[in-house]
């Protein structure tokens, strides 16, 4: 979604009606990746990769067993937003793929080493589930940000440490772990995760029309196949 | 199972399979189709209500008001909001239950699994909870049933085509292929006929090359039969006349004199050449034999045309002519005389032929009938140029009792079944029993004697009562059979195959009796019939010779020769006349006759007995000629193995 930074708001307003839109199929595939990945899985798709990439899933792989070591939450989501923060080089889709949207799996976010707003979120999203984090707690966020005195297009992850309380923000604009009340320039639009959607199909129905009418249908069997 | 039988099943096989397969398959894929678009459905709807909830700023009247206004617009079956703890806030659902009109166990059979439509709602920041949506799905299963039932009538209509289709193709198949089969039977069971060449051109080939051996054989039978025609008229007729000579006519007229089934009066005429001697010198010898010829020719037309007939020159200058049959004599020798006047004109008046008629009981001797015979001709001779005397005997008193009585006589002894069946052994060159002669018996007067056929059977063929006797002799024959597991043959009656009832009341008698007895059982006909009634005879075989009943000739002579259609009869067996056995071993011309007979029989698969043999001599003369059994009064007095 960050690639509307460089766009004017006008454009970012119209463009974000059809991403909206667009957003109900998407919302539906979340479910369908049971969080949680296959280590080895990961590892045996990593080898085909560069050895930078290799080092880089190991690495994150490591980052995800230390979080689910650390008893508090809140540290879990400081050593993945962190992770990813430091990692991952903000770059437009369409510099990094050649695509104006394109939504990275992890994997392929590592290997680039650069990733838009919401391969930080899909990324992190992943991560906290590996350590532990019950899917309840996280949601994805469509967000309009107020970025360098223009509104943009964004997306962040909001952890919500109870249903009713004030979510802290995972951002990749900001690295630093705040409460929603402190970000005046984020403002929410809409939120989803993969909890409770489509229960009885799954991502893996060979030929299921569902899977195959989404634009993220690749991502998302390419993450499974890579063992997210 | 039979081919045509199996592709018919593969037909049905594929036919069903195809039907009931299509129809499940579309209907499933239908399914899965219209379950997809329900679940996506719910789901698009739930993010765009969710979508416009997010907005309302967590006011919970306007978002209540919202889904109200959602859920009464399009077709809901129920609407959730819960709140972030999962309490439920406000809900809506279908008061009355949907409809369905598809069927109970269609809906069984295909459930629906249509997940609701979830969905996230927020206030800002604020978790608000999240929306659960289901559409209406009643209309599902109604869509499905008739989509099955359209694609069932559709894959049934193609169904039902096809398996016309294959009928008709499978119906032009079977014709042919039967046509072969029966074909192929006929020639096993000594039928040689030829059939139509179907289409088809593998049956074709088949058909052609059945055709081809059939007319081969047909040829070889032909040119055998011609070489036994050539052979009889060398061997056994006069030269100069073409007719029988003396003893090929004393031995036909005894066979004749014999047999059961002839008629009980008959009739003989002699012919005699006056003054043959004077005749050659006054005339000279051409005229003389021109004259013997003339006569011939007006002889010869009886037994050409009237079978049973026979014909023969006895010497030099006498003639001699068999009618048997009663009352024709008179009306015959005068027809021949007339004949005889008009054909001998010509060489002159000092020409003339006397002729003595007869008709006797046939019960007498054969010295009897040439003695009457005899007389008359010589009274006969005593006049000049063409001249008949005609004796009659009288009706004999048991005629005078009157027809009506007779069949009385005859019908009351068949249905009290007083009647047996006597046996006569038929061996074969070792001595054993190959089957029995069973002739039927009658005791016409209950407290009398049994009396044999040759006394009542003409009478009971006047009457049409011979069928009635001929099953009897069957049923007789089937049960003693059935008891001592011998075989046994009994005669038909040519007459009761006229009978249009006989051959299915034969097919009954022997079909209710066990198989084994029915293989001991063969139906004999004498020769005149298989040329007189030779459709009958055809189909006495394909009726009762599947059962096992076996089909054989009685009484067959040179006129075997001349059915064209032998082969196409389908026999088992042929009994050769005594008028063609008896003498053979003194005559190396009839010995070569019977060889070449026996030869061309076994050229059908025909096996050939002799019949009437009183000789030891002649047995083995026969057994020479290769026969396969022999009966008569030799046979019977022979030591035979049980």
């Amino acid at each position: 979604m960050s690639r509307f930074v460089t766009r004017s708001a006008a454009r970012v307003r119209r463009r974000l009606r059809p991403a909206l839109a667009a957003l109900a199929c998407v919302v539906g595939l979340w479910s369908a990746l049971a969080w949680g990945w296959d280590r080895e899985r990961l590892t045996e798709s990593a080898a085909k990769l560069s050895p930078r990439t290799q080092a880089a899933v190991r690495a994150m792989i490591q980052m995800a067993e230390r979080a689910a070591a650390q008893p508090d939450e809140r540290d879990r989501l400081t050593t993945v937003n962190d992770f990813f923060n430091q990692r991952v080089a903000f770059r437009d889709d369409i510099e990094v793929w050649g695509q104006i949207d394109y939504w990275a799996t992890p994997l392929e976010m590592l290997d680039k080493g650069a990733g838009d707003c919401e391969d930080y979120a899909i990324g992190k999203y992943m991560s906290l589930l590996a350590a532990g984090v019950p899917q309840s707690r996280l949601r994805m966020v469509y967000v309009r940000a107020q970025f360098q005195g223009r509104p943009q297009a964004h997306m962040v992850l909001a952890y919500y440490p109870q249903p009713e309380a004030e979510p802290l923000i995972l951002d990749n604009i900001n690295p630093e772990i705040r409460a929603a009340s402190l970000r005046p320039d984020l403002t929410p639009v809409f939120s989803f995760n993969g909890e409770g959607l489509w229960s009885g199909v799954g991502a893996t129905t060979a030929g299921n029309p569902l899977v195959r009418l989404s634009l993220w249908r690749d991502l998302l069997a390419k993450a499974k196949a890579e063992g997210f | 199972m039979s081919l045509i039988r199996q592709i018919w099943c593969l037909v049905l096989g594929a036919v069903l399979a195809s039907v009931l397969g299509g129809v499940a398959v579309s209907t499933w894929s239908l399914r899965e189709l219209l379950q997809t678009q329900a679940q996506l459905k719910n789901a698009d709807n739930a993010n765009a209500l969710a979508l416009a909830l997010s907005q309302q700023k967590g006011d919970a009247e306007l978002m209540s008001l919202l889904i109200s206004a959602q859920f009464d617009a399009g077709a809901y079956e129920s609407v959730r909001w819960r709140d972030a703890g999962g309490a439920q806030v406000f809900e809506r659902h279908l008061e009355t239950p949907q409809i369905s009109h598809a069927p109970g166990w269609f809906v069984a059979l295909l459930p629906l699994e249509v997940a609701a439509g979830v969905a996230k709602v927020s206030d800002g920041w604020k978790s608000a909870g999240e929306i659960e949506l289901r559409g209406q799905t009643g209309y599902v299963h109604e869509a499905l049933w008739r989509a099955t039932l359209s694609t069932a009538s559709w894959l049934l209509l193609v169904g039902v085509v096809t398996g016309v289709a294959a009928a008709i193709v499978l119906s032009r198949l079977r014709r042919p292929l039967d046509t072969a089969v029966r074909q192929a039977e006929g020639v096993t069971q000594g039928r040689f006929e030829t059939v139509l060449e179907p289409r088809v051109p593998e049956m074709r080939k088949l058909t052609s090359a059945m055709n081809t051996m059939v007319v081969r054989t047909r040829q070889m039978f032909e040119a055998q039969a011609e070489q036994l025609r050539t052979l009889h008229h060398q061997l056994l007729c006069d030269e100069l006349t073409g007719l029988s000579h003396r003893r090929q006519f004393v031995a036909e007229l005894n066979s004749a004199l014999e047999r059961d089934d002839g008629p009980l009066r008959a009739g003989l005429v002699l012919l005699r050449l006056k003054d043959l001697q004077g005749l050659n010198q006054r005339l000279g010898h051409g005229a003389t034999d021109q004259a013997l010829v003339a006569i011939a020719q007006a002889l010869r037309v009886y037994p050409e045309q009237v079978r049973g007939c026979l014909a023969g020159r006895l010497n030099g200058s006498d003639f001699a002519l068999w009618l048997p049959a009663p009352n024709v004599v008179g009306d015959t020798a005068q027809a021949l005389a007339d004949a005889l006047r008009a054909g001998l004109q010509n060489l002159g008046s000092g020409v003339g032929v006397a002729l003595g008629a007869v008709e006797l009981m046939r019960d007498q001797p054969m010295s009897a009938w040439f003695a009457a015979a005899d007389a008359a001709l010589a009274k006969a001779e005593q006049g000049e140029g063409v001249v008949l005397e005609l004796r009659e005997a009288p009706p004999s008193d048991e005629v005078a009792q009157g027809e009506r009585a007779w069949r009385a006589l005859i019908s009351d002894a068949l249905a009290q079944q007083r009647s047996r069946l006597l046996e006569f052994p038929l061996i074969g060159r070792d001595r054993q029993v190959l089957h029995l002669e069973c002739p039927l018996q009658l005791k016409l007067n209950p407290v009398g004697e049994f009396e044999p056929a040759a006394r009542w059977l003409p009478l009971a063929l006047r009457h049409r009562l011979s069928a009635e006797a001929d099953l009897q002799a069957l049923a007789l024959a089937l049960q003693a059979s059935q008891q001592d597991r011998r075989p046994r043959c009994v005669n038909v009656a040519p007459a009761s195959l006229n009978d249009g009832s006989f051959i299915a009341r034969a097919r009954e008698l022997v079909q209710a009796a066990p198989s084994a007895a029915r293989r001991q059982i063969g139906l004999e006909l004498a020769e005149p019939a298989a040329v007189q009634h030779f459709e009958a005879l055809q189909e006495l075989g394909r009726q009762l010779r599947p059962l096992g009943v076996q089909l054989g000739l009685e009484h067959a002579g040179a006129g075997l020769a001349q059915i064209d259609r032998l082969f196409q009869a389908g026999l088992d067996y042929v009994k050769l006349d005594s008028a063609v056995v008896s003498g053979v071993s003194a005559d190396v011309a009839r010995a070569a006759f019977v060889r070449s007979l026996v030869v061309m029989l076994r050229s059908l698969s025909l096996k050939v007995y002799a019949e009437g043999v009183t000789d030891a001599l002649d047995a083995q003369a026969l057994w020479d000629c290769e026969l396969d059994g022999i009966t008569g009064p030799w046979a019977s007095a022979q030591e035979i193995k049980p």
